[in-house]
């Protein structure tokens, strides 16, 4: 039995435009992710790479969680442009979130352009073994 | 404000559409070093009256295992990004970030001077800077 399951699908020259806000700043590049699932919680990793950390948004909002970045690079004055495969210097995704999860514990660690998010289960979603007693 | 970065118009619409024509029809001959459109590390070139300026967007990978080449006026970005550690039990739901080996070739205009390069690795992005050739910097006449 494969124990791959894709759920989240992503195309890799999508550029979405989504909400009032995010219109009005113009397109944004969907990050590419990984997310992993076990016991404890989910853990997911998404590619923001120039963005810095406080120019990084990692916000939960009615079950849904948005991660939000802004890239910037430092280059000298007088800079032209000749060939760009990475356009838009923002970065957005949402993905929702069951109530499983624990949003008030989910942390959060970005390191060189990779942003590490765990996201707890709470206590009593966690999976549990019964025992059966024979009796 | 970095312009490699906003410079978001019309005609990029345009080139989005056409790469993603061109990603339609892969497969036909195009330039012999010009690859995929999801490639990695992405790239963004510039330049200035000074120097040529390459940003390669590589994010989370071991500084000490990219390696940096310019032979021939061919500048080479190659390395290796491991897969982040899955749990060892569980499933996974998405895979989408490049894992495995790399290389990504860029041809340095002739004026570039290979010995004045400098890369710096800041938050995920690769930034390289290669000095022109002090002949080749713009300059005025002064007439008689």
């Amino acid at each position: 039995m494969s124990t791959q399951t894709q759920l989240a699908e992503r195309n890799p020259v999508a550029v979405a435009r989504h909400g009032d806000t995010q219109a009005q700043k113009g397109p944004t590049i969907v990050p590419a992710v990984d997310i992993y699932e076990d016991a404890h919680g989910i853990t997911l990793w998404a590619d923001l790479p120039g963005v810095s950390r406080d120019r990084l948004n990692v916000h939960v909002q009615d079950g849904n969680l948005f991660i939000e970045g802004e890239a910037s690079i430092d280059t000298p004055d007088g800079l032209r442009l000749h060939h760009a495969e990475i356009r838009e210097p923002r970065f957005a995704r949402a993905f929702s979130l069951s109530a499983d999860f624990d949003i008030s514990k989910i942390d959060a660690n970005l390191n060189d352009g990779v942003l590490k998010l765990s996201i707890p289960r709470r206590e009593e979603a966690r999976p549990r073994r019964i025992e059966v007693s024979v009796g | 404000m970095s312009d490699l970065l906003f410079n978001t118009s019309l005609l990029d619409e345009v080139d989005r559409f056409q790469r993603q024509m061109s990603s339609l029809f892969s497969g036909q001959p195009s330039s012999i070093r010009a690859s995929r459109l999801s490639t990695f590390p992405q790239i963004n070139l510039g330049s200035t009256d000074d120097s040529v300026e390459i940003v390669a967007f590589a994010p989370g990978i071991d500084a000490a295992k990219l390696e940096l080449t310019v032979d021939k006026g061919l500048l080479t970005i190659s390395g290796e990004r491991a897969r982040a550690e899955p749990p060892s039990e569980g499933r996974s739901y998405a895979q989408e970030r490049f894992e495995g080996t790399f290389r990504r070739a860029i041809e340095l205009p002739r004026d570039a001077d290979p010995d004045n390069v400098k890369a710096r690795y800041a938050n995920g992005c690769l930034t390289i800077s290669v000095g022109k050739r002090e002949t080749s910097r713009p300059r005025t006449i002064a007439i008689q």
